[in-house]
């Protein structure tokens, strides 16, 4: 039957064969049991005669019997469901100003995103322009080298705002998430709406303009309708089985064709030049055993200040002691090297605990030992 | 006896080889190196087509390996050193901590990942979890919310499935031009393994789901708490929880203890670090759900929002950039081979073609065959040393087929970053290179 069901398959009726009903062990679907059609567009594969696909199931009865775990309580729901939905589910109560949005960020994002959340070195911007403006620019795509090409952004892109709030809230700053306050995320929301230069009624948000539970859900986002299919409401889930059931709606391809599929020689695009080939490690086919690498702790303490401190230590924008300025770090160590280890362990102004990193102990005093060391 | 005479450069000349029985027999009366340098085998007469790696005595073969106690934990041959993961900062964040490293699939073998090469991406770094302080959380729309302690969760009957898991991404950065010189970057944002666990329906059997639940939220637990929002259809299906990757408990980079699994779909979706499960009637808007992994197209600037299967795919491996024919002599007969895979079901055949699409033979595939898994294809063919445009086409038991780069571009355009499935053609030169090409016809 398996056999005889790929032959059809390989003819050009597929769709054709979508309700063919009889299945022996093995075979696929385009339903599900209740009749639906499978909603990623594709196939599933339900249990026959033991067998799903070429997979063996155990069939026994008792094997819905199998339970464990205990019922969650409702301070742990309330601990972990922090969740903010587009209908304002999961907001919480508080209240923060653009202007105080604009000292937190400078503070605690700018040394990212820049200023103004214009982004760079692989941070995201999280603004390009006027959000109204940008959002036109979606219709735009890059067929030519010299297009100007869609912008995407928070501003420009995203359909809801109450998306920036729940980051921003579980995930930002970026390397101490969770250390946000409710009064604190409101701010930052208000502010990155004002350089995006969104109205709320109408009116673009001034310094003054304070953000709270209830006029969140007034902010209307410029993309607000910019996605296919529609997925909020009772008919989120039918709408998305009807669009997968649709190629045309996702550039799916039905067609086999064997000879002579366009005319005259091939048109080749290749690589501009030597394209993107800076790879870590470099590639390399060849079997031969690494040179030994002189490692030590100090290396080690360079590569994590590198990877982990230079974004704060490297510059004076952050406020934090610039590794390699004697004088900075002089006043550092009158306090004594046991109090800037204690300081840099617990976190200290802006500086996260370990500076967001998960070192131990040790090995984040061996990186200040390095800063320090570097600093005199 | 001369050991480093370099028989290559055409000197005839006499060495004698000890044998191993003499090893054993001379012991007691030679160090190792002695014995070495004075055999007593009659000599042999060396020619220049002799191969050194046979005529001489290599070092592991007379003398002692390494002791089972070495390398409790095995690792691969240190002459595999450059089989690895690779990064570029044009993929990363300045810190490499909200990033991926991608798979070698040019050293592969077979369809099974190794977990150390599994691609990786990370959007807070990778954390390192105590299983015996995670929790799985289940609530919103059910009877019953649920805790379960790692334990727990593993007493449910596992059940053991090969699947690939594929970044939507994979390929992205070439919807408007190639940019990679290199098979590992443009096509490794992806990997197959066998995973265990537990389908998420024989949990949820006992917990009471209200029929308005229609959608499910699954969140990390790492440090970006990424979440994801899952239709209920797929988690009645096939979504599992899954703690086993090849054999051995997950690698924290593919979620330690336990991740989402979503055959066939975005590796986005598969939330790693899995700690909550919440059942709702509306979906969340999660953030790598609005702005990032959301398509856009040429349909009047709309993006496909819940773009879930990867679509129908394919790769040749060998030859490739990283594998060139540069070796071959005209009329050697060689296989070529690749990697097929439909998030959509299960790979129904695949297509050769030698001049960039324009006509297509019919390879064979071989191994197994699975739904939502990596399946490999080959063809025997005779290399005559002239230029070719090697492509591969994939079709699926669901009637879809892998649209060419232009039938790609004209149904949604090239700004979609996510979900490109167009044909893929490498250049072979006339003397056997590989480049990374498309063809626009």
């Amino acid at each position: 039957m398996f056999k005889s069901y790929r032959k059809l398959l390989s003819t050009v009726t597929v769709v054709a064969l979508a309700s063919v009903s009889a299945m022996a062990a093995g075979d696929a679907s385009r339903t599900y049991a209740n009749g639906k059609k499978v909603i990623d567009g594709g196939m599933t594969y339900p249990v026959k005669k033991g067998l799903t696909a070429s997979y063996h199931v155990n069939t026994q009865k008792a094997y819905k019997d199998v339970k464990f775990g205990r019922a969650a309580t409702p301070n742990e729901i309330k601990a972990w469901d922090i969740d903010v939905m587009y209908d304002g589910t999961g907001l919480p109560e508080g209240e923060g100003s653009v202007e105080m949005g604009d000292e937190i960020y400078e503070a605690k994002c700018a040394s990212c995103h820049f200023d103004f959340g214009a982004g760079g070195a692989g941070y995201p911007a999280l603004q390009q322009g006027n959000a109204y403006e940008m959002q036109k620019t979606l219709k735009l795509q890059r067929l030519h080298p010299d297009d100007d090409g869609p912008k995407r952004n928070f501003g420009s892109y995203w359909p809801y705002a109450s998306t920036l709030f729940w980051y921003i809230k579980t995930g930002m700053p970026h390397p101490a998430p969770m250390s946000l306050s409710n009064d604190e995320t409101y701010a930052l929301v208000a502010y990155i709406l004002s350089i995006n230069e969104i109205k709320i009624d109408g009116e673009e948000l001034d310094d003054d303009f304070v953000l709270n539970k209830k006029n969140f859900l007034k902010i209307v986002m410029p993309n607000k309708d910019g996605f296919i299919p529609k997925i909020e409401g009772k008919d989120g889930l039918e709408n998305v089985r009807k669009f997968y059931d649709n190629p045309k709606n996702f550039g799916g391809n039905k067609e086999r064709c064997m000879k002579d599929c366009f005319d005259g020689e091939p048109k080749v695009a290749r690589i501009q030049g030597v394209g993107i080939s800076d790879y870590n490690p470099p590639i390399s086919e060849k079997k031969e055993k690494p040179a030994k690498k002189a490692s030590s702790d100090s290396n080690e303490a360079k590569a994590t200040y590198e990877a982990s401190c230079a974004v704060c230590h490297g510059t004076d924008a952050m406020g934090a002691p610039v590794v390699g300025d004697k004088q900075a770090w002089a006043a550092v160590l009158k306090k004594g090297i046991d109090k800037v280890y204690m300081n840099g362990i617990k976190g200290i102004n802006g500086m996260p605990p370990k500076g967001g990193t998960s070192l131990d102990d040790d090995k984040f005093k061996a990186v200040v030992d390095y800063m320090v060391k570097t600093s005199k | 006896m001369n050991k480093s005479m370099n028989v290559s450069e055409n000197v005839e000349t006499t060495i004698t080889q000890s044998s191993r029985r003499d090893f054993f027999r001379k012991t007691a009366a030679y160090s190792v190196s002695a014995l070495a340098a004075a055999s007593v085998m009659a000599p042999v007469k060396i020619k220049a087509e002799d191969d050194p790696a046979i005529i001489e005595e290599q070092p592991w073969a007379t003398a002692w390996g390494a002791p089972v106690t070495e390398n409790l934990y095995g690792l691969p041959s240190p002459y595999e050193s450059n089989v690895t993961r690779r990064v570029t900062e044009l993929l990363s964040s300045g810190n490499m901590k909200a990033s991926i490293a991608v798979t070698p699939i040019q050293d592969i073998e077979g369809i099974i990942v190794p977990n150390g090469l599994f691609f990786n991406r990370c959007h807070g770094g990778t954390p390192e979890i105590d299983p015996n302080k995670h929790r799985l959380m289940i609530h919103g729309l059910v009877e019953k919310p649920l805790v379960l302690t790692m334990d727990e969760l593993k007493k449910y009957p596992s059940v053991s499935r090969i699947h690939f898991i594929e970044c939507p991404a994979n390929g992205g950065p070439e919807w408007r031009n190639p940019q990679f010189p290199s098979i590992q970057f443009a096509k490794g944002f992806m990997s197959c393994a066998e995973w265990t666990g537990v389908y998420l329906k024989d949990i949820l059997k006992d917990l009471g789901l209200k029929p308005e639940a229609k959608w499910m939220l699954a969140e990390g637990g790492d440090s970006s708490h990424m979440g994801r929002t899952v239709p209920i259809d797929k988690v009645l299906d096939d979504a599992m929880i899954v703690w086993g990757q090849n054999g051995e408990a997950l690698r924290p980079e593919q979620g330690y203890p336990i991740r989402l699994l979503l055959p066939g779909w975005e590796g986005n979706l598969m939330v790693k670090w899995l700690a909550r499960l919440e059942f709702s009637s509306e979906p969340y808007y999660a953030k790598e759900e609005t702005a990032k992994y959301t398509a856009l197209t040429n349909h009047d600037g709309k993006a496909i929002q819940h773009f879930y299967a990867n679509e129908v795919n394919s790769v040749i491996t060998s030859p490739c950039p990283e594998k060139p024919w540069t070796d071959l002599k005209k009329g050697d007969v060689i296989e070529i081979q690749g990697l097929a895979w439909s998030g959509m079901g299960t790979i129904e055949g695949v297509d050769i073609s030698f001049d960039g699409g324009k006509n297509w033979v019919e390879a064979s595939l071989k191994g197994l065959v699975l739904p939502h898994a990596w399946t490999r294809f080959s063809y025997i063919y005779k290399y005559e040393g002239k230029p070719l445009f090697l492509s591969s086409r994939a079709r699926d038991d669901a009637g879809y087929v892998q649209p060419s780069v232009k039938q790609e571009r004209d149904a949604v355009g090239v700004e979609g970053v996510y979900h490109r499935n167009g044909i893929h053609t490498w250049e072979v030169t006339e003397k056997g290179e590989v480049h990374n090409v498309q063809i626009l016809s």
